[in-house]
């Protein structure tokens, strides 16, 4: 509608009013026509413009301009000529002329509830990390409580899906192409003799010296491998100090915690009084890993953010109760092992302990071989998605705000004889986000199958010692920043 | 869990008579929400245990099982008879049972779709004939494109 606000009082008044309805010349665009709206210009420049313009015209035009007073217009700086001047210039680039146009904040409808989310996203993205995280996990719904460690059958498949990882075998290029020259390898066999040793006292002691009663129902790995994996971080993370610079300003930390909520994917409920709503699938996931590393620099990654990879993350139809998996409503926590402020923020290795439920011993006896392996890939792919992500949020990336860089950190799991590595690249958070709906980055995994140390302990002397798991371990701890 | 049946009275050395043949039933049931292709879903008697499952499927019909999970469902008491008294719906386990070397499992069709066709003939057929005409009657003119007779003369 055409100002009719402003026209319509003026019709009945004045000729004023019939002569701007028909002007139809050469005029300021802004000016003559309704789209002044009446409040920007008062209706006297309207009649000034019109009459400058039309000074050459018409002798109906004179008759009106003879009616204002002339020393108006005769300054050259009047406000009211200075006002016309600009009009030029504004209209030659029109901004938006109207509000946008939003859908509602409180109707009950389904616009109006994605521009509550959309806003409540704007405001947290100029907000502090701390801020972020309180905003992202203060409101506390059921969620799925995805367990790292699980007897799930199939486990690691769905899991891949919940966190859009895709699993590669094998290591990364950087540890399985080692081309190193002849005279560091000497130094390397020194160093690695010293470890070796370092390593098989560790082990006779735990198993062979010290004199340890039997012990209750799965309580195995608590008195034989649990201290054994302790002294041996603690003495390689020390022994490598040297080597590796980045491991003296380095935290190692006992029984961390680590925690991580995500969302990813959506569900209609099916009944109940919010019955036929669409509502996000929220996860959580509560670790507590043997011991972790933290760094104060990010490590270098295994391959380029942008890069074309051909595994696939498998996708999952089914909803995930099927796994099966339980939900529950408690604190949505992320914590990567030590606070915020803490200044090794970034992740280097975690170290696991296979439990006495799932030691390969029992699940042979179950008569369930196949899942030692997939309860490791799914140990690793959970354990370090929680950690990745959770050192990604410390660092101010959401599911609306990328990682820019991505996130690397490494795994080890072991049960005391057979140890497997896993290396976890982040490469995006948005798994399903309203500013990046179909996502092309998906994070990778790599990973080793079960790799033996040893065959077995007798009378002081530990038989089947490979020197290749040893090496592997001495490799993943040397893995430093570029700096 | 057998029925007391008179057996002779065993000493060292008989023949062993004795059978016992567990009265545990177990019914294949198609499920009512989809389950994964590995998962098999059974009704069974409400005394039977998850090792039970087990041992049914892996020593009568060598079946190898993975994993098995049980419910409880409970039916309803809250229906009433022409007497107004409560009637209970019996309740009922349900055992889930996860394969083992990678098997699937597909609850089959039972109750497939079947075209009916009459004899040559017969009433039934020309029933069918007669309705089939009157429901082409009814239908509109085709050339009208779904538009209704509203729209027209």
């Amino acid at each position: 509608m055409r100002s009719s606000g402003d026209t319509a009082p003026c019709r009945t008044n004045s000729p004023r009013a019939s002569f701007r309805n028909t002007t139809t010349w050469g005029s300021p665009a802004g000016v003559t026509s309704s789209e002044s709206g009446g409040a920007v210009f008062p209706n006297s420049i309207v009649d000034i413009n019109t009459c400058r313009s039309g000074g050459g015209n018409g002798g109906e035009d004179m008759a009106v301009c003879s009616r204002l007073p002339l020393q108006r217009f005769l300054s050259a700086s009047s406000p009211r000529l200075l006002s016309c001047r600009n009009v030029q210039a504004e209209s030659a680039a029109p901004g938006p002329l109207y509000p946008p146009v939003l859908p509602s904040r409180s109707a009950k409808s389904k616009s109006a509830k994605r521009r509550v989310l959309l806003e409540f996203y704007e405001q947290l993205r100029g907000a502090e990390p701390r801020e972020k995280i309180r905003g992202l996990t203060r409101i506390q719904r059921m969620k799925y409580v995805v367990y790292p460690q699980t007897f799930a059958q199939g486990a690691d498949r769905w899991y891949q899906h919940f966190t859009k990882t895709a699993y590669l075998p094998g290591l990364p290029d950087k540890f399985t192409s080692e081309a190193e020259p002849h005279q560091e390898q000497e130094f390397e066999d020194a160093v690695l003799s010293e470890l070796r040793s370092l390593v098989c006292n560790a082990l006779l002691q735990e198993n062979w010296h010290m004199k340890k009663g039997r012990t209750f129902i799965h309580g195995e790995q608590k008195q034989y491998v649990r201290p054994f994996v302790t002294n041996i971080v603690s003495g390689l993370v020390h022994s490598l100090a040297r080597t590796n610079p980045v491991l003296r300003l380095s935290s190692l930390d006992f029984d961390p915690q680590v925690n991580f909520y995500w969302v990813h994917g959506e569900r209609t409920i099916p009944r109940g009084h919010r019955s036929g709503r669409v509502e996000p699938q929220r996860f959580q996931i509560d670790d507590k890993p043997h011991s972790q590393i933290r760094i104060p620099h990010q490590l270098p990654e295994f391959v380029p953010l942008k890069a074309e990879i051909s595994a696939e993350v498998p996708v999952i139809q089914l909803e995930p109760d099927r796994l099966p998996l339980f939900r529950r409503q408690y604190d949505n926590n992320i914590y990567i092992g030590a606070k915020l402020e803490d200044p090794c923020c970034y992740g280097h290795t975690q170290f696991h302990v296979v439990p006495d439920k799932f030691h390969r011993n029992k699940l042979n006896k179950k008569n369930l071989p196949g899942h030692i392996e997939v309860f490791l890939r799914a140990n690793a792919i959970t354990s370090l998605y929680a950690w990745t992500g959770a050192q990604a949020m410390y660092q101010g990336f959401w599911s609306e705000q990328d990682v820019s860089r991505p996130f690397v950190s490494q795994a080890i799991i072991t049960d005391g004889q057979y140890f497997s590595f896993f290396c976890y690249q982040l490469n995006t958070l948005a798994l399903s986000s309203f500013s990046t709906p179909n996502n092309p980055r998906k994070n990778l995994c790599w990973g080793t199958e079960s790799l033996r140390l040893y065959e077995r302990i007798t009378d002081g002397d530990v038989i089947g010692w490979d020197d290749n798991v040893l090496k592997l371990l001495v490799q993943f701890l040397l893995n430093k920043p570029q700096n | 869990m057998a029925k007391r049946l008179i057996y002779p009275i065993y000493q060292l050395g008989n023949p062993q008579l004795r059978i016992f043949r567990p009265t545990f039933n177990m019914t294949l049931v198609r499920p009512g929400k989809e389950q994964p292709a590995d998962t098999v879903q059974f009704r069974i008697s409400m005394e039977m245990t998850k090792f039970d499952v087990r041992n049914y499927l892996e020593k009568i019909y060598s079946v190898p099982v993975a994993a098995v999970r049980t419910r409880i469902q409970y039916c309803t008491n809250k229906k009433r008879n022409h007497l107004n008294q409560r009637v209970k719906r019996p309740d009922y386990k349900v055992a889930y049972v996860q394969l083992s070397q990678q098997q699937t499992f597909q609850f089959p069709d039972i109750f497939p779709e079947k075209e009916k066709k009459h004899e040559e003939g017969s009433v039934e057929e020309m029933q069918e004939k007669f309705m089939e005409d009157e429901r082409q009657r009814q239908k509109p003119d085709p050339r009208r494109g779904g538009v209704t007779e509203w729209f027209g003369l």
